[in-house]
């Protein structure tokens, strides 16, 4: 088993309290993600034993969503908005200027599994952009200096 | 222009039309000859406005709409063929094609391939498109399209449209998990689950719904263009379901079979064994010549040889011994006209009622099971599943013994909220849909009805008239002991009682254990008793489901000996006399065999010593035999011991007609000419009696009035009385304490089957079925070998555990050369038992 | 100015618990519901108010409630929509962060009133906070008996359920969403049935979004009426605009509906960002057709937006300042749609995917002269001819974008190159 014990109590409550069994799917995968950073097919099963729902429905589901990773990640997965509120007032060098800091290019990770970074749609911060989320995380209003500064908290709480 | 409350009056192209409430404007255009094209539409699957060419102008929608998911309305216009929809239309053809390959030259489904027709028909012939096209790329190493996703089917992604009929099918229709969309948008793929693959019994299917060639089959592809072939309507020859099938053939070669149609029967689905069944007359195994004992070896010879020997042989035997010293035995996969000729021969021309199809039966009755007979003469119709509110399934694993029937029962229960009840030894997948599938233990049906007639009656359920005097008669059983017997507890025996005496309409289905098992006569007695008490037989019907092609044929042309008054009657009506012998069952056969009063046998299409069970017996009784003579399509174990063997030709050979469960008589075509010097049943059996000087016919058309005759339903058999018998506990030796059940297993209805490829390829070895629990208890793995031994025989199969299984029961598979389970059962024992041995790799 | 009837406590960080939201007069509406009104009553209340969906669709809600069939049997469901994808909007996030008992209650006395007694909300998977204080919210309204069984002694049985996504905005289409909860890939539905009539677990079900039921429990306090007379004759009420882009003040603000345009900007978001000329205005969220400076005075209601040549939409109004390219902003937001297209529909599915590719190139220098028919010719084989919204969706800000600005689309098609190249260095 890669989920813990933890991961499948939680994933037992929060089946019960749906109608259908099935409805289990997203909240299951989604506790395994938190737990696991990414999905695969090993948890797809073990997501498919505990919520009693065939494989290939946890599988195909799963594959729908695009907010977990499914294949392994760096320890902290930043993922920079690129749409349009943020593209306006910099994500574009907002994503160069970590690329920089972190010596690696977007959809790379560092060599000590410590950073992924990517860029994605939308996140619903646009008031405060630019902005990206460190695994469940919101950093908003960013400029170089807030950068530097949540790069070196997170290397440190590491 | 009114509508009533039922019709729906509209006008399309100018054309008016009126349609029941609730059809679509599709169907409503199609139902006057307007042709309106779809990708993702399927007569038996739901709407999903997937694919939108089958748009539709219609007055006052501010948007053109998909005619498939549209309802009409009252004085609806609409127009399929306007500027606009074609414009509409192009459109979608166009965005389908900016990423298809349009490797038409390459690809199988070029010359039936909808995209291809609609193409031509309604596309440009430019692109506007000018990029790369998107290529879905297995992996880095491999540049080709094609991946396997199951024993026989090859996908291939950038042909693919995304209609997901496949998806939709396999998952709403036939109820399977091995296939679904991943990814989303432009580059959503169709694929299984991670490491599993599409092997289920309908795989085959899925590539025949499939509009372009994105699924192909191994069977077909790259071995014939389709536009080289012509069709012949034919029907399945395996299981008595009696599916609709067309073959596809040039010259002799028969290349594929596919669906045909029939609403009635199996709305358009096939298994895989239908579909790939056609490869068995097609083996190069095949019996070209007849084949005359010498020595020790059989040796070719022609067919006026051996015609002459057996001539010879047979007329020596009945001038001085008598007909009656004859046996034969006919398999229930030959057409109707074979099995017909087969019992005039023998009932005619040698006097003789020796004549029976039931190889595969433990201890045949020695005389006519006339309560059985009864209730397997009812009439009972697969569509009519569907208007039962109650399915009450008992003794049968439907999805391994009438595939077609198990769709029609998931279509009542997942479309119109049927529900099902079964009683069954061993779970099965289709019980996975009942409310509640009592898996009882093994050899207490019997017990258990009765239980279930005491709780009808003692919880007041029943109307039944007599219903106290059945209650005295059946008094020393009690809930209680049945569920002592059964295993199941009082409170769901009383739950199912209340169930069926609630149901408005209900469908009785027995499968093949009930058929096979030794007490059927008793258990008939039980479920007519049953019936009486709960009203079955005035609100639904009763399946004793027949298990071959053609069983119940044979059970209607009376090709076995003890036969109720009725029949006897029929046949003196159509034949004049009818021998006043009391004939003898197979059974009888072989022990007049081994005890030298019978002489000969007559064998056709059945492979005894695989079938038949106390496999010892069986050869013992046939070695012993002076003159044995057996007609099949391939050299069997049977055939191997016979004097004379001909070669017989297969239902794709000839024209004749199978019974189905239902008893509907349905034609198949021939499609090719027999192979080698083979020759249908029917031929065979008329040249031997031409022999004997007693020609069964000129022109075969002639016997068919009589077939007629005999095959029409039976009135006014709706006398039925209630009848007790009391459940008897069957002896065990303790040595043995494992019960075993044999069945067919899923891609293999018969021991012919062997001989397709593409059946193999899903499964090509016999195995062991055992439980999760007994694997631990054992120590055994998937895989590992263990022997199987009972009383009369042992044989030594791999071990598959499967969760289907309960503790206390194994399960083994019939139709496999290599390993004859056949030996391990015994004639008389209804429930066989086995000890197990590990004999490698715990 | 600003109208802060929802967003009256926001700012305050101990509106989260219950007892502060209680102080503030919270669930007082959900008690004089259950108590003093039956479940026609609210409705008809809510009817009255002329509350408009406020999700991008405008559709009354009241209206959308009685569409619930009274004789079938099935049970009901409140599904609240918290999926809020759609670029440049923001506003429902606050509501759940900050003011997440508000949305409990609102969604509690609309689940009463349509008779439910299992609601959803469906939260974006990537809003982890705000789910954790609705999941708080939710928790606390347990405790204190305003969830659960018997509600305040009146007999109303209520669960909720906070469901989180994964990152699809398709599942804030309300049928996707519906499948999303089911387990389902979050693939569109066909309708008819429409969700009041078959819709989660084919039951009766009304999807609303957060913010239109976060003012529900003004409406059951202060009545019907005292929301109608705020707004226009028929945009009744305030509405919750997420103002990003080239301002100085980006935030989300409250406004009636009516309010200029020109108030949001200039006067609430402090005008263009370091003084550079307003060159466009995406009024409603990504998929609303763009407005041009001249059409800054425009009010901002259902109607007046309409007559515009745009939407109110979500309220998400993103300004756009002339360094930007137009082609640059169309290609990031196809790319969005191309990759939030469920897959189901051919238009959709294939055609943002074509659009993408020749928006690309022409923003990367290799257009091709016909490129801009092409499109429009794309654009007209998309709109209207989709399962769901999101194709109109996809075209709509380039089909405007192209009528407002073609000169530009021209120009970098001839140039090879962007009229004004868009560099935008954060700081």
């Amino acid at each position: 088993m890669i989920l813990n014990e933890k991961s499948v109590a939680e994933i037992k409550k929060k089946m019960v309290r749906y109608p259908r069994r099935k409805s289990a799917i997203l909240p299951a995968i989604t506790v395994a993600y938190r737990q696991v950073g990414h999905l695969n097919g090993e948890l797809y099963r073990e997501v498919s034993q505990i919520i009693e729902i065939p494989v290939i429905d946890i599988a195909t589901a799963a594959s729908f969503y695009t907010m977990f990773p499914k294949e392994p990640v760096g320890k902290y997965l930043i993922q920079v908005c690129h749409n349009i509120s943020c593209a306006l007032l910099g994500a574009d060098s907002l994503i160069g200027y970590l690329e920089e800091k972190l010596g690696i290019k977007k959809g790379e990770t560092t060599e000590d599994d410590m950073f992924t970074l990517i860029s994605v749609e939308c996140l619903g911060g646009c008031t405060a952009a630019p902005m990206m989320q460190i695994n469940d995380e919101f950093y908003e209003n960013l400029t170089r200096e807030k950068v530097d500064k949540i790069l070196e908290d997170l290397r440190n709480k590491a | 222009m009114s509508d009533d409350n039922n019709n729906i009056n509209l006008t399309i192209d100018g054309q008016q039309v009126s349609v029941p409430r609730g059809t679509t404007v599709l169907e409503a255009a199609r139902s006057i000859g307007i042709e309106i094209p779809t990708f993702c539409w399927h007569p038996k699957l739901k709407p999903a406005g997937a694919c939108r060419i089958c748009y539709v102008e219609i007055e006052k929608a501010r948007t053109l709409m998909v005619s498939c998911a549209t309802e009409v309305g009252p004085d609806m216009v609409v127009q399929t063929a306007s500027e606009k929809v074609l414009q509409g239309r192009k459109a979608v053809l166009e965005f389908i094609l900016m990423n298809h390959p349009l490797d038409c030259p390459t690809c199988d489904k070029g010359g039936e391939c909808d995209l291809q027709n609609l193409t031509f028909k309604h596309g440009v012939d430019d692109s506007r498109f000018d990029f790369k096209k998107y290529r879905h790329i297995r992996d880095k190493n491999s540049t080709f399209d094609d991946l396997r996703i199951g024993p026989e089917i090859i996908r291939n992604q950038n042909r693919c449209i995304l209609c997901y009929k496949c998806v939709r099918a396999n998952k709403d229709i036939f109820g399977e998990q091995d296939l679904g969309a991943y990814q989303r948008g432009n580059i959503t793929e169709i694929n299984t689950p991670p490491g599993e693959q599409v092997d289920s019994l309908y795989s085959g299917n899925l590539v025949e719904i499939c509009p372009v060639g994105a699924l192909t089959n191994t069977d077909w592809r790259y071995k014939i263009r389709v536009w080289n072939t012509q069709t012949v309507d034919s029907v399945c020859s395996y299981c008595a379901d009696g599916c609709n099938l067309t073959l596809w053939k040039n010259k002799q070669k028969v290349y594929r079979a596919t669906s045909r149609r029939n609403d009635n029967i199996d709305e358009g689905w096939i298994c895989d064994v239908g579909r790939y069944g056609y490869q068995v007359p097609m083996t190069e195994d095949r019996l070209t010549t007849p084949l005359i004992k010498k020595g020790d070896a059989q040796v070719p010879a022609t067919w006026e040889e051996a015609l002459g020997l057996i001539s010879e042989k047979f007329k020596k035997i009945k001038d001085e011994r008598g007909g009656v010293c004859i046996g034969g035995l006919i398999s229930p996969n030959l057409d109707s006209l074979s099995l017909h000729t087969f019992s005039k021969f023998f009932r005619k021309i040698l006097n003789s009622n020796n004549v029976d199809f039931r190889a595969g039966y433990k201890m045949l009755p020695e005389k006519s099971d006339d309560l059985y007979s009864k209730l397997t003469s009812l009439p009972f119709k697969i569509a009519d599943i569907e208007k039962s509110d109650l399915i009450f399934v008992l003794d049968s694993d439907l999805t391994k013994e009438h595939p077609i029937v198990n769709l029609r029962v998931r279509k009542a229960i997942t479309q119109k909220n049927a529900s099902l009840f079964a009683l069954n030894p061993i779970a099965t997948q289709t019980g996975g849909l009942a409310t509640d599938e009592m898996v009882y233990n093994i050899g207490a049906l019997h017990a258990l009805l009765n239980g279930l007639c005491v709780s009808l009656i003692d919880q007041n359920l029943t109307q039944y008239e007599n219903a106290s005097d059945l209650k005295n008669r059946l008094s020393p059983n009690t809930i209680e002991k049945a569920s002592n017997i059964s295993g199941i507890e009082v409170a769901r025996i009383n739950s199912l009682a209340k169930v069926i005496a609630e149901a408005k309409n209900i469908s009785l289905i027995a499968g093949e254990l009930l058929t096979s098992a030794i007490n059927r006569e008793e258990l008939a007695g039980a479920i007519i008793n049953l019936c009486l008490l709960a009203g079955i037989f005035d609100k639904g019907q009763v399946g004793v489901l027949s298990q071959a092609a053609n069983s119940k044929g044979a059970e209607k042309l009376a090709v076995m000996p003890h036969l109720s008054e009725r029949s006897i009657l029929k046949l003196k009506q159509i034949w004049d006399n009818y021998p006043d012998n009391d004939g003898l069952a197979l059974d009888q056969m072989i022990r007049s065999s081994i005890k030298e009063e019978l002489d000969s046998m007559f064998i056709i299409g059945s492979n005894l010593m695989l079938e038949y069970p106390d496999g010892a017996v069986v050869k013992e009784g046939l070695e012993k035999l002076d003159f044995l003579v057996v007609a099949d399509i391939c050299e069997t174990e049977t055939t191997q011991l016979a004097d004379v063997v001909l070669p017989l030709s297969t239902w794709v050979e000839y024209e004749s007609s199978f019974v189905n469960l239902e008893g509907v008589e349905q034609k198949f075509n021939a499609a090719i000419k027999p192979i080698g010097f083979s020759l249908p049943a029917y031929q065979i059996i008329n040249k031997i009696s031409q022999g004997l000087k007693t020609p069964l016919f000129e022109m075969i058309d002639e016997l068919i009035p009589e077939i007629k005759t005999l095959l029409q339903p039976d009135e006014n058999q709706n006398s039925f009385e209630t009848c007790a018998i009391e459940y008897i506990e069957e002896k065990q030796n303790p040595e043995f304490e494992i019960p075993l059940l044999v069945s067919n297993e899923l891609h293999h209805f018969g021991y012919y089957t062997e001989k397709s490829n593409s059946l193999s390829s899903f499964c090509s070895e016999a195995f062991l079925e055992i439980s999760p629990g007994l694997a631990e208890k054992l120590d055994v793995k998937e895989g590992s070998i263990v022997r199987v031994e009972s009383e009369i025989g042992k044989i030594n199969l791999p071990v598959k555990i499967s969760e289907y299984i309960d503790n206390d029961v194994v399960r083994a598979y019939r139709n496999f050369s290599a390993s004859p389970v056949n030996i391990l059962q015994m004639r008389k024992r209804n429930v066989d038992r086995v000890k197990l041995t590990v004999v490698e790799g715990t | 100015m600003e109208k802060k009837i929802l967003t009256k406590y926001i700012d305050d960080p101990n509106q989260v618990n219950i007892d502060t939201y209680l102080s503030h007069g919270g669930y007082k509406a959900l008690e004089k519901a259950l108590k003093e009104m039956k479940p026609p009553e609210v409705i008809e209340e809510v009817k009255k108010s002329g509350v408009r969906g406020r999700g991008g669709a405008g559709f009354p809600a009241g209206v959308k409630w009685g569409f619930i069939p009274k004789d079938n049997p099935k049970p009901r469901y409140l599904v609240c929509n918290g999926d809020e994808s759609e670029p440049g909007t923001c506003k429902d996030r606050v509501l759940m962060e900050s003011d997440p008992h508000g949305v409990v209650e609102g969604m509690a006395i609309s689940s009463y009133a349509i008779g439910s007694h299992l609601a959803f909300i469906y939260i974006r998977g990537e809003f982890a906070y705000p789910a954790r204080m609705m999941e708080k919210a939710v928790e606390e309204a347990y405790e204190k008996g305003y969830l659960g069984k018997n509600i305040l002694g009146t007999g109303y049985d209520l669960d909720m359920i906070v469901h989180t996504g994964g990152g699809a905005y398709i599942c804030g289409e309300e049928s996707s969403q519906l499948n999303s909860i089911e387990g389902e890939r979050g693939m569109s539905r066909m309708r008819p049935p429409f969700p009041a009539v078959a819709g989660l677990y084919a039951c009766p079900t009304i999807v609303n979004n957060v913010e239109t039921l976060a003012a529900v429990p003004f409406i059951i306090n202060n009545g019907g009426d005292w929301y109608a007379s705020m707004g226009t004759e028929k945009s009744n009420g305030t509405k919750l605009f997420s103002l990003s882009g080239h301002v100085k003040n980006p935030g989300n603000y409250e406004l009636e509906l009516g309010t200029p345009l020109s108030v949001l900007i200039n006067d609430l978001g402090g005008g263009m960002l370091d003084g550079h000329k307003l060159k466009a205005i995406i009024p409603g969220g990504s998929s609303t057709p763009m407005l041009l400076p001249d059409q800054i005075d425009v009010k901002l209601d259902y109607e007046s937006l309409a007559e515009a040549g745009s939407m109110l939409g979500s309220g998400a109004v993103i300004v756009i300042d002339e360094r930007t390219c137009m082609i640059w902003v169309a290609e990031r937001l196809i790319h969005f749609y191309r990759h939030e297209s469920c897959g189901k529909c051919t238009p959709c599915r294939d055609g943002t995917g074509w659009l993408e590719q020749l928006i690309s190139r022409i923003e990367r220098g290799e257009g091709k002269p016909g490129d801009i028919e092409k499109i429009e010719s794309l654009c007209g084989n998309i709109m209207g001819r989709t399962v769901c919204p999101l194709g109109d969706a996809a075209v709509m800000p380039i089909e405007s974008s192209i009528k407002l600005f073609r000169d530009e689309w021209e120009y970098h098609i001839q140039n090879k190159k962007c009229m004004v190249k868009s560099e935008f260095a954060f700081k």
